[in-house]
């Protein structure tokens, strides 16, 4: 059998119980979401999203694009306008992640570190799709709607699983690491 | 050249198979999908629901689709309406749109489990999984019927929601049509294929691979599930 075609598992992660990750998880994603619901919550979410977008016009006014901004929605010069609206600020994946990495069982400086570090590169792929997608709906109205609904919102999901992976990986290294010399010592 | 990281490789595959499915989805697989969830929604709506099993959904001449879900109401008399009156069943129209979110995540899932290395090993994950996300989209969809005709009924008879009925409305609209499609495919990849939750979480599976611990003879202590057996090395 090639090893090298089989995922590779690391030896720190076999003492995980998955039923319990399993649960700790589905009980913090349906919380979170639940909360992102709430009207007073829901306010400050709007905010962000503006924020988001705030931002996204500013990095294509840098880069030389042309755009205008109206509260959550950009416009280009020839009159395309998209709005970042719940759901599309990411806002969800970055719910997907906490839960994640909060079920995990990790050190509290490992999980405030994933959940960081995480939020940001989840951040910065989400600015990026909303950019591309600014301008994919500028070219094809029916490629934006398929880019928008499914392709990036899949994307950013399977980028959130990865972002995990690599994270888990980190801590069952330090795991690892952590445990050689106590091991060593005692040989 | 420097070998990827097993995530980084996921990523790419996994990247470059959702686009290319998500594609032959969008291009060719779609309208067969939604003949195939129309057929399975009408014999689960009728299971569930009552009522007439070809009447659930029907696509219209603008290719939205229109929702009959039998449901018994007496809207009472008005000024609009002299005389109260029964209804028996709640019709709502449904963009294209909509409907076509019940059936992407079938293209998502292929692509997550292919993206795991070895193609033989990923044929019981694909097959199990593809069944699992079939049947979470036909839920999904009832799902969505009934709290719409919901709303519709709470429409009619011009019934004040309360605070939190709106917002448990509003919570399942959310999650069935902005999380669970997006988030099934993965979730059922995870339950479905053992080498990806044992790659990403790194856990195995102490019935399928025994973990090996040297005794103190020179032989393999093999611990399997609850019962550890002395074999030689």
């Amino acid at each position: 059998m090639n090893t090298n075609s089989r995922l590779k598992v690391p030896a720190a992660g076999r003492n995980i119980r998955p039923v319990r990750f399993a649960l700790l998880f589905f009980c913090c994603f349906v919380l979170g979401i639940a909360v992102l619901l709430i009207p007073p919550v829901q306010s400050v979410d709007l905010q962000f999203t503006q924020g988001l977008v705030a931002l996204a016009h500013q990095i294509i006014t840098v880069c030389g694009g042309h755009a205008t901004r109206q509260g959550a929605i950009l416009r280009s010069p020839g009159g395309f306008g998209v709005e970042m609206r719940d759901g599309c600020n990411a806002v969800n994946v970055t719910i997907l992640l906490c839960s994640a990495v909060f079920a995990f069982p990790a050190a509290w400086k490992m999980k405030v570190l994933g959940i960081v570090g995480g939020a940001a590169i989840i951040q910065l792929v989400n600015l990026f799709r909303f950019i591309t997608l600014f301008y994919l709906g500028q070219y094809s109205l029916p490629w934006f709607d398929f880019a928008h609904a499914y392709l990036w919102e899949s994307l950013i999901v399977l980028d959130t699983t990865v972002v995990f992976w690599y994270w888990v990986n980190h801590v069952l290294r330090s795991a690892t690491v952590s445990k050689t010399p106590a091991s060593n010592a005692s040989a | 050249m420097p070998q990827l990281k097993a995530p980084t490789r996921f990523l790419l595959r996994g990247s470059a198979l959702l686009i290319g499915l998500l594609i032959l989805w969008w291009l060719v697989l779609l309208d067969p999908m939604l003949s195939a969830l129309k057929g399975a929604g009408d014999i689960a709506a009728s299971l569930i629901f009552g009522g007439n099993s070809s009447e659930f959904m029907r696509e219209d001449s603008s290719r939205n689709w229109t929702f009959r879900v039998p449901t018994k109401i007496i809207v009472p008399a008005s000024r609009v309406m002299p005389m109260a009156q029964q209804i028996n069943s709640i019709d709502f129209d449904v963009a294209r749109t909509d409907v076509i979110s019940f059936t992407f995540s079938l293209p998502v899932f292929w692509a997550v489990v292919l993206a795991v290395p070895g193609w033989r090993r990923n044929l019981r994950p694909f097959l199990a999984g593809t069944g699992l996300i079939a049947l979470v989209e036909l839920l999904l969809l009832l799902t969505f019927a009934a709290t719409s005709a919901h709303r519709a009924a709470a429409a009619m008879l011009s019934t004040r929601m309360g605070a939190f009925e709106s917002w448990l409305l509003r919570f399942s609209d959310y999650v069935t049509v902005l999380v669970v499609p997006y988030l099934a495919p993965i979730v059922v990849a995870f339950a479905v294929h053992p080498e990806l939750r044992s790659g990403v979480l790194g856990w195995t599976s102490q019935d399928k691979q025994p973990s090996a611990r040297s005794s103190s003879n020179g032989n393999l202590s093999v611990a399997a599930g609850n019962s550890r057996k002395s074999v030689r090395s």
